[in-house]
């Protein structure tokens, strides 16, 4: 039995024996090679869900959308590494109680995929080591690479144009997981904190607010940069934002779900490079 | 016999154009994206693009538009119109669904007020439109019946010769039999053959859609919860359509002085509905995406007589988890009744 076929039919006796509400996994999209987020409810409808490499979109946005698990109930989720990551996240955050969640883990490797053994976030917590251990793809670092070696005046040309594109749709908010203030600071219009203008400074403010409520909250799923509409690389702000609160705090963002996060806690070992 | 504009031609067009005084946008390709920009030769044009990610309703509708100045002081009040550009265009390379997404939105522009906003740039602008020779799996211009030759929207319709050299030339307006006055002596006589367009497959009954978002008993239908809880109410659908075209007025500045600007807005967000009491009549995302989904197939429909969609397909293609208009349309179609 393949993965796919064996977490049908587990997703399928979790909700007939009514151990969960719900499961979040795949189903097939509009076209051959999408996927797209299917609610199951039933033991039929958990029979149309899909398991494939191309299952790459972070479910745990739904996670926190809506008030699913403010009763209580539990809810099954099919998630790969980076969206255990931001699972982490959420629930060191407490934004999510760990025994109200399923998982069905999988990997993806080499375009196969894998099954990652364990069904409540405990079960994943070797994981860590790994995540830790990862690194950003080869295209990312060498894009990130490019930037370092701009000057800050050419750097902010770069940031300027590909912000320019910026329509304001919120959809890398929307689609990111850590995004789940109730009211987000551009919504905030008594005062009108971030003026909803795209204007320059109106995208930068918004692209700039963003990045800094990410900092050592980013679990590089890369859900911002693919929801994107104007295709704004917008991996390259989370992935320098963790790069210097790893080097600032050797932190880790989601390698544990016990983790303090990291602009919440104080150590006395923290650096103080910017009190004079 | 037709008139024929041979691509290596394309370059003295603009020239002539350029020197009546009108800028040339057309599709470009840049900072990895692609839209409606201003070119200055047929090379920086991406005619090849089957649609570009964005629309040409962002040249007559911007994001944000600076409407006027004020400055209040004690001695007096001062406002001043800030008056949009009288600049003369041509918008060369418009897919048919994008030209009558334009002319989709002049009723609702000039319907209790005559936004001058939008018309001034309507009235100084020609609408060439290139009937399409490919599709891909999310155009639905034929569901909403238009087509991938419509000339709804244009001033002047091009057809790609099936060899490649160039487009059949037609003015569909005055605008149009004027601009191409212009560059006559540039377009030849031929009988060269059109490529065919290509065969864009009904995706839903629109008709019946219509017929079931009518009917009021469906309002609360159980329907819009299912359908719509993988949205996660990002606005890119609407901001993206070549037809949506709401929006909101902000000042910029303080209560003495500042900008009122026109900026777009959106149904799918929570604020959009959102009272100062706190209260939100539209407090889900399934009644925000119903909300879209009624405007564009009931209520413009009862008011202006025609749907608020031109059936570009935008709305999936772009979509990060999936939804668009397409299926929930569909759904519907297939609905027991
Ligand atoms: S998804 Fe892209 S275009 Fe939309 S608000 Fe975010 S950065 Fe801007
Ligand atoms: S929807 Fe129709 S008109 Fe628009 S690009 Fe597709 S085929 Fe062309
Ligand atoms: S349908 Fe898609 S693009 Fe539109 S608001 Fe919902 S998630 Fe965003
Ligand atoms: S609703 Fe969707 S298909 Fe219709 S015009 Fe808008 S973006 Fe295009």
């Amino acid at each position: 039995m393949g993965i796919q076929e064996q977490y049908r039919s587990e997703a399928a006796s979790l909700l007939s024996s009514g151990e969960v509400k719900l499961v979040i996994g795949f189903g097939p999209g509009t076209t051959a090679d999408r996927r797209r987020a299917l609610f199951a409810r039933t033991a039929e409808e958990a029979e149309k869900l899909v398991l494939d490499p191309a299952c790459i979109a972070n479910l745990t946005t739904y996670l926190v959308a809506g008030g699913l698990l403010s009763d209580g109930k539990k809810v099954a989720i099919f998630l790969k590494p980076d969206a255990i990551r931001s699972l982490n996240i959420l629930i060191s955050e407490s934004q999510v109680k760990p025994e109200q969640v399923v998982i069905f883990g999988y990997t993806i490797e080499n375009n196969e995929i894998k099954e990652l053994p364990g069904h409540s976030i405990g079960d994943f917590a070797n994981l860590g080591e790994k995540l830790r251990t990862a690194t950003a793809p080869p295209s990312v670092q060498q894009e990130a690479e490019k930037l370092e070696a701009m000057s800050p005046a050419e750097r902010f040309e770069y940031w300027k144009e590909q912000f320019a594109k910026c329509i304001k749709c919120y959809a890398c908010r929307q689609a990111c997981p850590m995004c789940y203030c109730r009211r987000c600071i551009v919504d905030v219009n008594q005062p009108q904190w971030v003026s909803t203008s795209s204007h320059t400074l109106g995208n930068f403010e918004w692209n700039l607010v963003r990045a800094f409520h990410l900092a050592g909250r980013c679990a590089a799923c890369g859900a911002c940069d693919r929801a994107c509409p104007v295709n704004i690389p917008l991996r390259l702000i989370n992935y320098r934002m963790g790069k210097e609160v790893k080097e600032a705090f050797d932190y880790y963002a989601g390698e544990s779900s016990d983790q303090n996060p990291v602009l919440a806690s104080f150590s006395q070992d923290d650096p103080e490079t910017f009190i004079l | 016999m037709t008139r024929i504009l041979l691509k290596n031609k394309l370059d003295d067009c603009i020239a002539a154009w350029q020197k009546a005084g009108y800028s040339v946008l057309a599709p470009v390709q840049r900072h990895d994206m692609s839209s409606f920009d201003e070119v200055q030769k047929g090379s920086d044009m991406a005619l090849d693009l089957i649609l570009t990610e964005r629309t040409i309703k962002d040249q007559f509708f911007p994001q944000t538009e600076p409407l006027i100045k004020y400055n209040i002081s004690k001695k007096e009040i001062a406002s001043e119109t800030m008056t949009p550009p009288d600049k003369k265009r041509v918008f060369f390379g418009v897919r048919p669904c994008d030209a009558s997404g334009l002319a989709i939105d002049d009723p609702l522009f000039g319907w209790d007020y005559k936004d001058d906003y939008w018309f001034k740039r309507r009235e100084n602008s020609v609408i060439i439109s290139i009937a399409c020779t490919e599709a891909d799996d999310f155009c639905m211009c034929t569901s909403v019946k238009l087509s991938p030759d419509s000339t709804k929207g244009a001033d002047v319709m091009l057809r790609p010769l099936a060899n490649g050299n160039g487009w059949q030339v037609d003015a569909v307006s005055d605008r149009g039999t004027a601009l191409l006055e212009s560059v006559s002596s540039l377009l030849e006589e031929s009988s060269d053959e059109a490529a065919p367009v290509p065969q864009v497959a009904e995706k839903f009954d629109v008709e019946k859609v219509m017929e079931w978002l009518g009917d009021k008993e469906n309002f609360e239908s159980q329907f819009w919860k299912d359908i719509s809880m993988r949205c996660i109410g990002c606005g890119s659908c609407t901001f993206l359509c070549p037809t949506c075209h709401c929006f909101d007025i902000q000042d910029e500045g303080d209560t003495y002085q500042g900008i009122r600007r026109k900026n777009w807005d959106s149904c799918s967000f929570a604020l959009f509905t959102m009272h100062t009491s706190g209260h939100n009549p539209r407090n889900a995302q399934s009644t925000r995406w119903r909300q879209r989904i009624m405007h564009k197939f009931n209520y413009y429909r009862g008011k202006f007589g025609v749907n608020s969609c031109s059936g570009c397909g935008r709305c999936t293609r772009q979509c990060p988890v999936d939804m668009g208009i397409t299926e929930t349309l569909q759904a519907i179609t297939n609905l027991p009744r």
